[in-house]
């Protein structure tokens, strides 16, 4: 996982670049390589799985940002979800925001960024690390996983 | 194209909304929205959030969350057809960035 942490800390470091008066530069790359951390994350462990290793790098390029937001959750029971189903919805929720203030910090040159909105971004990116590690090992985690690399639920 | 619930149910938006700003006036300062469609062509509802300099300097996330979550216990956007994005600045941020659409 240390790729996807030091993008992390790349992140808050961008972010606190400037002083009183930020950079939007520094302000966009902090909340677009926020977002490459939280993407890193995921596929990190899905590409884990893969038996050789020689052919993880390829498989992670093979993720599509659409389809990892878009992929839905199956429940057991949507009335009743388990506790890892609960976290899991958290984290996707999280996830599609955050790919929003990337696609906007990246192509967006319209929208002005404030430090506030920025550190609000990447405090979800935080909570997207720490929800995931609680939830990484349960089986429906992993097949999230495969719902967001494209793959239909049986 | 199809349009989501949600504009059809505007007023009802802006009362909800109003509500949550006043429940929580001592950290926000106001709540602006637009509906329109996100990166991947969903449609959404932005919400611009003012906070106070005391609740972005020193509660940040927490005050975020607590704008978050009374904005979804007072409407179901999954019911309106939108999903919820939420921007926040401080007030002294808005003072220099002096975006219309944050007044």
């Amino acid at each position: 996982m240390a790729f996807a942490d030091d993008l992390l800390k790349d992140a808050y470091h961008l972010a606190g670049r400037g002083g009183k008066n930020p950079k939007q530069s520094s302000l966009r790359r902090a909340v677009s390589t926020a977002y490459y951390a939280a993407f890193h994350l995921l596929i990190a462990d899905f590409v884990a799985n893969w038996a050789l290793p020689e052919q993880r790098a390829r498989l992670g390029r093979m993720f599509e940002h659409r389809r990892m937001s878009g992929a839905a959750l199956s429940f057991r029971d949507k009335r009743n979800p388990t506790p890892a189903e609960s976290e899991l919805q958290r984290l996707i929720s999280q996830f599609t925001k955050l790919q929003n203030d990337r696609y906007e910090a990246d192509y967006d040159v319209g929208r002005k960024w404030s430090r506030s909105d920025v550190e609000n971004t990447l405090a979800l990116a935080t909570e997207i690390f720490n929800t995931w590690r609680g939830v990484r090992n349960e089986k429906v985690a992993q097949h999230h996983l495969m719902s967001m690399f494209g793959a239909r639920r049986d | 194209m199809i349009m989501p619930a949600a504009t059809r149910q505007q007023a009802k938006i802006e009362t909800e909304v109003r509500a949550v700003e006043t429940a929580l006036r001592r950290d926000v300062v106001r709540i602006r929205y637009e509906i329109s469609e996100d990166w991947s062509g969903q449609w959404a509802i932005f919400f611009r959030v003012v906070l106070s300099d005391d609740a972005a300097k020193h509660r940040l996330r927490e005050t975020a969350r607590k704008v978050e979550s009374r904005l979804a216990e007072r409407l179901d956007f999954q019911e309106l057809g939108v999903f919820a994005y939420h921007n926040f600045r401080s007030e002294s941020e808005q003072a220099a960035l002096r975006e219309e659409a944050w007044a």
